[in-house]
């Protein structure tokens, strides 16, 4: 059933008038997250403040078979809070307190509207803090880094997300409220949690948000580092790896980027190939003695104008240029496209050389920054809007550089998720049971499609009737088994 | 009875047929799975065969139960009849060992011992510890999300979890996550599998994150005059900035190993640090090391692993553990039953071995559930004869989430031919 002008009289009674948007102007900024090239207007907008004004307005959703997409802040990058054109946004930026902190267990419950940082700035002044750190971390909300798993730069050694959340509420598309896991670990039953988590927004609208706080370590060092090639800055990774060291964090930086950070944030960077951010923490003996380790791998790997961070500012001064380096690209070119492959670690150097060839042969610049430790690229494909189908080209060159990634391996997205941006791209990296399977999963939570449809999943309304490439199970291929 | 042999051996024939080979046979007394003879084992040697094996068992209703090291199979609630025992023995392999990436694939019956044996030649290991590690596989580990005393640093098989290949109860083999660390590439099926204790699907291969072998260890061992002691011992162990990789409590009496993994001169100042905080906070410690560390280590997992009887896996909130000793030294008395536990002080997970007359084991786990609210504690019973668990549910309370994992199981094995009753709840 559409959205009336009686839905809108109900949805208002939920959440006030306040609560509710409608005009057209007003609806305009919602029409994208940070991905701006997909748009689309909602047909209303709510912002619930209470857990059970969501669960009302699910309910009344769910009555009338009307889509609803929940957003965070809004600045996910594969068009995952994109609104429904038929449908209602849930915008969960007023339900934003912090609920519970429990310092002896190392808890904390929140609103899923929180920003990530306010998390740890609560906890700061105890000595603890939430270690997702995306680059993000200060315009972002705990519920979007729930929907995306988001990682950030010292997900290397602490994982993303999924590794920090133990508990939540959430509203299903069916309008019940359900509690998954909780402070206490282990919850009896399915893991739930752990498919929630990642799930983009497509199973469930997150309420309530029960994290685990980890203590500040008693050390932290950070070193920088430039080389000649992004095969030798490789090398040494590879290096820091086979030694047995898993550093805090290991960032690296191409020419390309380098300049860009430096131009927008001064931090000081070396004019290099390719720097390399390495930071060790634990208890201090430990990183100590990694820290010599580190600095004779790249000594060996012939690293050059090396800084090491002395105190809180200087380190501050490095993780600015590499935290600005997105926002920086707007400094070397009027647009880019940033994209967010995995790859094997050890995969690095031949994908590095096929996007050097891929730069040459489209005439766009690329700029290479990544989280060297876990393989997670993101090319920055930079076009000028105003040069005739140069737009295109970049989109084309961004999908190619995807190929190379499957190719080696590796990953579609290894934090930004599919959304709608990637939806249709699924079919590249898995196969027709594959997804079959994944959409059991999304039945059992949503049967009647409501909650985010269109995201994720590739399905005809967003990626035409083409199927992905059909490739035959070994078993069929043997003839012993028989799709159904 | 030839009739029954003769339909039996047809049985063989048929899924023998569907898998492309000899790899069933007629179940014996020693396949008996919590007392039940399955009628058919089926040993499928490649993960194609499983899947195929799985698909016959759904097109002709059968209901299967699988098996992996059946170090466990006691646990859960107790079988029905069994069709097929569909045994993982044959799918052994380290398929993968990326050494430079830390990341390998093993195949689901591969033994966990064998696999980390393999990992060392790159002085690499699968950072899991649960016990029974030398029969226990990879498939009954991830099946069952089990771990042991250095889950404290490492996590547990959902955390390090990346990439899975699974066959569907319809025989339909898919797969999720992939071979890369970071990877948000659609849902994750592979947290799903993990701890679905078989019920949703036969999971084939799996791919981990790995760890580096640690270069040296050194364990403190802190006995405790009075068990109200270990929150302020464990906490001062854990607030200090040390990051053991283990922070262990025993009881009765009461005892806490911590263990350190690092460069070797790292690992025994660490150790040293935390000995003199135990000390401080008003234990006794002594710091272990080589064979008197590994001897340790043996009886701590034997204190509750060793032998029949009841275990019950105990969670509570780490801030609750001395509350919860003081109220189990009570109960157990009032009940006149022996109780000794073992388990991550730092994390709150707690095994419970429990022996004396068995309503008053059950009595006693009723009581210890009525204590827990929904998602602040949960008592689960791993391993205990019939009786008991004809007393008391296993699972215990599963919270207003149960209904949803109802309809998963209902979508992923709509038959319910898949270790039918055992998975979490009963599904
Ligand atoms: C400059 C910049 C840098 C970035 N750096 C990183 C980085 O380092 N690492 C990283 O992982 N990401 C990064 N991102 C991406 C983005 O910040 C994250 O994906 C973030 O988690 C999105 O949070 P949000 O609140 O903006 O969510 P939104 O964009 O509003 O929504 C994202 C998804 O979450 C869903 N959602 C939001 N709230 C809820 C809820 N309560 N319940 C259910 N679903 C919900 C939405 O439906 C949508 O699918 C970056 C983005 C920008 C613009
Ligand atoms: C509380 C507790 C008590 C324990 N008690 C004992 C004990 O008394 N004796 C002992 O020897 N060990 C015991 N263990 C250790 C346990 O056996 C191992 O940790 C391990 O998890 C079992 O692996 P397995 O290969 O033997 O699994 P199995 O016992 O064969 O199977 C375990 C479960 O996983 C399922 N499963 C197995 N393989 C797969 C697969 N490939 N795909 C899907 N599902 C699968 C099975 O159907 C079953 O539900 C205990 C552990 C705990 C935590």
């Amino acid at each position: 059933m559409p959205v009336n002008a009686q839905f809108l009289a109900e949805l208002e009674r939920v959440v006030g008038p306040d609560g509710l948007v409608r005009d057209e102007g007003e609806l305009s900024t919602y029409e994208s997250d940070g991905l701006v090239s997909h748009r689309s207007r909602p047909r209303a907008a709510v912002l619930p403040e209470t857990a059970e004004q969501v669960q009302a307005v699910v309910r009344l959703c769910h009555r009338d078979r009307v889509p609803f997409v929940a957003r965070g802040q809004g600045t996910g990058l594969s068009a995952g809070a994109l609104p429904h054109p038929d449908g209602v946004l849930i915008v969960m930026t007023r339900m934003n307190r912090v609920l519970d902190v429990d310092i002896p267990n190392q808890r904390i419950t929140v609103e899923p509207g929180i920003m990530n940082l306010e998390v740890t700035r609560r906890v700061a002044p105890d000595g603890y803090y939430y270690a997702p750190d995306p680059s993000s971390q200060v315009i972002c909300s705990i519920g979007g880094n729930v929907a995306e798993n988001s990682g950030g730069a010292h997900c290397l050694k602490y994982g993303f997300t999924v590794h920090h959340v133990v508990g939540v509420e959430a509203v299903l598309a069916d309008g019940e409220t359900v509690h998954l896991g909780g402070p206490a670990l282990d919850s009896p039953g399915l893991d739930l949690l752990g498919v929630l988590v990642g799930s983009e927004g497509t199973l469930a609208v997150v309420t309530k948000v029960v994290l685990r706080l980890l203590r500040r370590p008693e050390s932290v060092r950070t070193l920088l580092a430039a080389f000649d090639s992004t095969d030798g800055a490789g090398n040494a990774v590879s290096d820091v790896i086979a030694a047995g060291i898993i550093p805090a964090a290991i960032e690296m930086m191409d020419r390309t980027t380098i300049r860009a950070a430096e131009a927008a944030v001064s931090p000081g960077f070396p004019d290099a190939e390719a720097v390399l951010i390495v930071e060790l923490d634990g208890p201090g003996p430990e990183v100590a003695a990694q820290f010599e380790q580190i600095e004779a791998i790249c000594d060996r790997n012939r690293g050059w104008g090396v800084q090491v961070a002395r105190d809180e500012d200087q380190r501050a001064r490095i993780w600015r240029g590499r935290k600005a380096a997105f926002a920086a690209m707007g400094r070397v070119a009027p647009s880019y496209y940033v994209q967010d492959g995995v790859i094997p670690r050890s995969t690095l150097p031949e994908v590095l050389r096929r996007i050097r060839d891929l730069e040459k042969r489209s005439g766009l610049t690329i700029g290479n920054v990544f989280h060297a430790g876990d393989g997670n690229l993101h090319p920055l494909v930079c076009y000028d809007d105003a040069v005739e189908g140069q737009a295109e080209l970049a989109e084309e060159v961004a999908t190619e550089i995807l190929s190379y990634c499957l190719d080696a391996g590796g990953s579609l997205t290894g934090e930004h998720g599919i959304g709608a941006d990637k939806a249709c791209h699924m079919p590249k990296m898995f196969d027709e049971a594959d997804l079959a399977t994944m959409r059991l999963l999304r039945l059992a939570f949503d049967p009647a499609d409501i909650c985010n449809p269109d995201k994720l999943l590739p399905t005809p309304r967003l990626c035409g009737e083409v199927p992905g490439p059909y490739r035959a199970h070994p078993a069929e291929a043997a003839g012993l088994a028989h799709r159904l | 009875m030839t009739e029954v042999v003769g339909l039996r051996d047809a049985l063989i024939g048929q899924i023998d047929a569907c898998a492309g080979g000899a790899v069933a046979r007629a179940g014996i007394d020693g396949d008996a799975v919590d007392g039940v003879v399955p009628g058919v084992v089926a040993e499928p040697a490649t993960p194609e065969a499983a899947a195929a094996v799985l698909g016959w068992a759904s097109e002709h209703g059968r209901s299967v139960v699988v098996r992996g090291g059946g170090t466990k199979l006691g646990w859960g609630a107790p079988a029905g009849s069994i069709d097929v025992l569909l045994s993982t023995r044959g799918l052994g392999a380290v398929e993968a060992h990326r050494h430079g990436d830390l990341t390998a694939t093993v195949q689901a019956g591969a033994v966990l011992a064998d696999v980390n044996a393999a990992l060392a030649v790159h002085r690499q290991w699968l950072p899991l510890d649960p016990p029974h590690a030398e029969r226990a596989t990879i498939g009954g580990i991830v099946a069952a999300n089990d771990s042991g005393p250095r889950r404290q640093r490492h996590g547990a098989p959902r955390d390090l979890i990346i990439g899975m290949t699974l066959a569907r109860a319809d025989g339909v083999t898919a797969k999720s996550g992939g071979i890369v660390v970071k990877n948000v590439a659609g849902y994750d099926l592979a947290r799903l599998l993990t701890g679905s204790f078989g019920c949703l699907g036969v999971i084939l291969t799996a791919t981990f994150k790995l760890a580096p072998a640690a270069e040296a260890s050194r364990t403190v061992r802190v006995t405790l005059s009075e068990a109200g002691r270990i929150d302020r011992v464990a906490g001062a162990l854990l607030a200090g900035g040390s990051t053991p990789t283990a922070v262990e409590l025993a009881w009765p009496p009461a005892a806490v190993l911590v263990r350190f993994e690092s460069a070797a001169a790292g690992a025994a100042a660490l150790a040293e640090q935390a000995a003199a905080l135990a000390r401080d906070a008003g234990g006794a410690a002594d710091v272990l090391a080589e064979a008197d560390e590994a001897e340790a280590w043996r009886r701590h997992e034997a204190r509750v692993f060793e032998g029949e009887g009841t275990i019950v896996k105990l969670v509570v909130l780490p801030s609750d553990l001395s509350a919860t000793l003081a109220w189990l030294d009570e109960a157990s008395r009032a009940r006149s039953i022996e109780c000794a536990l073992a388990g991550r002080a730092g994390l709150g997970v707690l095994y419970l071995r429990l022996a004396g007359p068995v309503p008053a084991q059950a009595s006693l786990v009723r009581a210890l559930r009525e204590r827990l609210d929904p998602g602040r504690g949960s008592a689960v019973i791993r391993q205990a004869e019939g009786e008991l668990r004809s007393l008391v549910d296993v699972w215990g309370p599963l919270g207003d989430g149960f209904p949803l994992m109802r309809q998963v199981k209902r979508r992923f094995d709509p038959g319910r031919i898949l270790n039918p009753g055992r998975g979490p709840g009963g599904l």
